[in-house]
């Protein structure tokens, strides 16, 4: 099943290593298309570092600060969001399809028009957000105008992975597929239903739900599927070990599917919706938890006899870590679904935490497990040293984790200070309980923002290592891709 | 060939029909025979490396080249011919741990239908949207929640869209829960569909602002007072964004005081709110 095995059929890229990186970036085999989407990725990722920098300091120097928290954040999640962990994602797709199926990726030029696409659309957005053409609402605080075009070309991995697919040549489906498959129709659809809501027509209540669908969403039908199931992939290949349990595999992916909404609607606990969805997202929460975990627990059982041998495999580790944290992201979601816990933490910091880690942390440790070790094989290069993704773990690790506890810990003394003001009656005067929380929170804050510097220089490690490998790396033997003859003529290739 | 296809098969513990296709292809590099090939991976023989049709061929799978020290000189750098692009043997992709006899390969899947899975994600969102996204939304009663709408001015709407488009929305509510934490900050508020309603508060609710504060203080702070971020706006859109904090008044009482007489700098200060404590209308 794949990967095919060799064949002296085309030029490595590292035979094409030259200082024009543009060569890298023009037509030529898919593979390329894989390495583009990781390229323009890293660099995304290094400016929604930035832009994520700008919110962290805001939220405890706002009068500092040369722009406010609300467009510091939806500059962040646009960058981060659209521009890293969409196009990493559909690269690391790019990189499997043919591998999984034994069909040539189709149209190949459409994906690099979504990779071209996306990029634009992503600058456009930022620039707009900058002039004040915004909506305001997270994440990504745009007009209802600017979403169209982005929709449009969110549709095209959609097309390029299930064009593939009907024409693959493995009939049997390894269960990285699902994740994919999965992906790739909810991604659009989630951006469809966000769309819809920020439309002038619908009211605050239903635009509300409709962003808190689509942030949930994203992190669990996108961020976790995909990066979850181009991780089972990798463990597999790289390690040269079975899959401990497709059965399991196949309850991570339905059960993280089912858990998409309803840590969004559960941030508005007590708030405006009907009673029901306050008890519903509780108890069905709970899917994200399960399926966060049999992922992790999956990758662990499939480990069993071979942690070893993840001393020189960085990316095997990064895709590990990323899991165990989303199991650790999945816990907190949960338990703050439940109404009681909901009271004190919901409007709070601890849900700003939540999302923060499931993309800076959980995402791009995903991300990093896929394209650290798929770099050589589409490349031909890996990177000269292994000390920069070992740095990126690290510093990634505690970073986002010193944010996520500092932001965390944030939450729970506003929510505290609110609750126990009001019940105390200490505090008499309007704002008076925010003032107090958020004061006592300050603190906090200012550490957040330290560790926001630390997990920064992840982020850079992270780049460093995706365009040094590219450009500078040592240069190894490289997968070629081998197919069929019914693949050369299909009319669609560019053969 | 079927007895000795069934043996490998058994021998590597996949399906017959793969190994027949990886055995083909393996012979075709090889030089081999594909009976050769069934038979060594039946019988646990070992296979000759693949003879390389170029000079240089890469093999990343199976004999990945030493590293080397320089990276400026690629080791895989076979000099392709444009005609060759594509290699049209017929052969399928070969499992990737067929280099060694008698393990099984790892990325071996089962037979499904793609299809289907498309069909039940996409039928599973549609189902998450409508119960998560559309049941909410639908206008619902709130039990001891005011219900009306509060009826803004031309001006304060073009100041709510000034609300939204800074992002003020990403730090201030506009709700009030039935909840505790919540007591203070003035009538409880759920239904009004004409506020911003908001998911973090950063800031303090401002669902009652301007019951609270005067129009002269909302100026102040909005421009830089208390740690509030200074927004630079044009005179027009300040006196919209005024307009509406101060119509955004669900418990529509005076501000305490003359507003013309207010003087910020004798509020006591918040941290980094937007509102100066105030007499609260609800205690």
């Amino acid at each position: 099943m794949l990967p095919p095995s060799r064949s002296a059929t085309r030029e490595p890229l590292a035979a094409t290593q030259t200082a024009d990186i543009r060569a890298l970036l023009g037509a030529g085999d898919e593979d390329r298309v894989a390495v583009a989407h990781f390229l323009v990725g890293a660099l995304f990722l290094v400016l929604a570092g930035v832009f994520q920098l700008l919110a962290l300091f805001s939220l405890r120097f706002a009068g500092l600060s040369p722009i406010s928290y609300g467009r510091a954040e939806s500059m962040a999640n646009i960058t981060v969001m659209l521009g890293f962990l969409v196009l990493t994602l559909s690269g690391g797709i790019y990189y499997v399809l043919p591998r999984l199926t034994g069909a040539r990726l189709w149209r190949k030029e459409l994906a690099y028009l979504g990779l071209l696409g996306v990029s634009g659309l992503v600058v456009v957005d930022l620039l707009a957000v900058v002039f004040g053409l915004g909506e305001g609402r997270q994440p990504l605080g745009l007009p209802w105008w600017l979403h169209l075009p982005m929709l449009a070309v969110l549709t095209i991995p959609f097309a390029v992975t299930m064009m593939t697919i009907r024409r693959r040549e493995e009939k049997r489906t390894f269960v990285t597929l699902w994740f994919v498959i999965g992906g790739v129709a909810w991604l659009p659809l989630l951006y469809l239903v966000y769309t819809a809501g920020n439309l002038p027509f619908v009211s605050s209540l239903g635009a509300e739900y409709s962003d808190l669908f689509f942030s949930a969403g994203f992190v669990t039908l996108w961020v976790f599927t995909v990066g979850s199931g181009l991780f089972y992939y990798t463990l597999v290949k790289e390690l040269d070990i079975p899959l401990a349990s497709r059965q399991l595999a196949s309850v991570g992916f339905w059960s993280l599917g089912f858990a998409a909404a309803w840590w969004g609607s559960a941030q508005l606990v007590f708030g405006p919706g009907p009673g029901w969805i306050d008890g519903v997202s509780a108890a069905l929460g709970l899917a994200f938890l399960i399926g966060a975990l049999a992922n992790a627990a999956n990758a662990s059982v499939t480990l069993q006899g071979h942690w070893e041998e993840l001393g020189d495999k960085p990316g095997v580790v990064s895709g590990v870590v990323g899991l165990y944290l989303g199991v650790a992201v999945a816990i907190l979601a949960a338990f703050s679904a439940f109404p009681s816990v909901g009271s004190i933490t919901a409007l709070t910091a601890y849900w700003e935490a939540i999302e923060y880690v499931a993309l800076y942390g959980v995402g791009v440790l995903l991300a990093a497990g896929v394209v650290f070790e798929a770099l050589p094989r589409v490349a031909g290069r890996e990177p000269a040293t292994l000390d920069r993704p070992r740095s990126f773990n690290r510093w990634t690790v505690v970073g986002v984790g010193g944010v996520t506890v500092s932001m965390i810990g944030a939450g729970l003394v506003s929510g505290y200070s609110w609750v126990a003001g009001s019940n105390s009656a200490a505090y008499v005067n309007a704002g008076e309980g925010w003032a107090a929380g958020a004061g006592s929170a300050e603190v906090l804050m200012l550490v957040a923002f330290g560790f926001g510097i630390v997990a920064f220089i992840g982020q850079l490690a992270y780049a460093a290592t995706v365009i040094g490998t590219v450009t500078a790396g040592r240069a190894v033997s490289q997968e070629v891709l081998v197919y069929g003859p019914d693949d050369s003529d299909d009319g669609d290739t560019d053969e | 060939m079927s007895e000795l296809s069934a043996a490998a098969a058994a021998a590597l513990g996949i399906p017959e029909a793969i190994v027949q296709r990886s055995a083909a292809a393996r012979a075709e590099e090889t030089g081999m025979t594909v009976d050769d090939v069934l038979a060594a991976w039946a019988g646990g023989g070992d296979i000759p490396p693949p003879t390389a049709p170029a000079s240089a061929e890469p093999q990343a799978e199976e004999e990945p080249a030493a590293p080397t020290d320089e990276p400026a000189e690629p080791v895989a750098a076979p000099s392709p011919t444009p005609t060759a692009a594509i290699e049209t043997s017929g052969a399928p992709p070969v499992p990737a741990a067929s280099s060694l006899p008698g393990k099984p390969p790892v990325l071996v899947g089962e037979e499904d239908n793609p299809i289907a899975v498309l069909v039940g994600a996409v039928g599973l969102l549609v189902a998450l949207f409508l119960v998560g996204v559309i049941g909410p939304a639908l206008p619902a009663e709130n039990p001891g929640a005011r219900t009306s709408d509060l009826p803004y001015t031309e001006t304060a709407l073009h100041g709510q869209e000034i609300y939204q488009s800074v992002g003020c929305a990403s730090c201030h509510t506009q709700m009030v829960r039935p909840v505790v934490a919540d007591v203070g900050l003035g009538a409880v508020s759920l239904n009004d569909t004409n506020q911003v309603l908001g998911s973090r508060r950063f800031g303090p609710d401002l669902s009652n602002v301007g019951a609270r504060v005067s129009s002269s203080q909302i100026e102040a702070i909005i421009t830089g007072l208390d740690d509030h971020p200074a927004l630079s706006l044009s005179s027009e859109d300040l006196d919209a964004l005024v307009a509406y904090m101060s119509e955004s008044a669900t418990l529509a009482e005076t501000p305490p005081g003359d507003p013309s007489e207010a003087d910020p700098s004798d509020e006591e200060p918040a941290p980094e709110g937007e509102t100066p404590t105030e007499e609260t209308t609800a205690s």
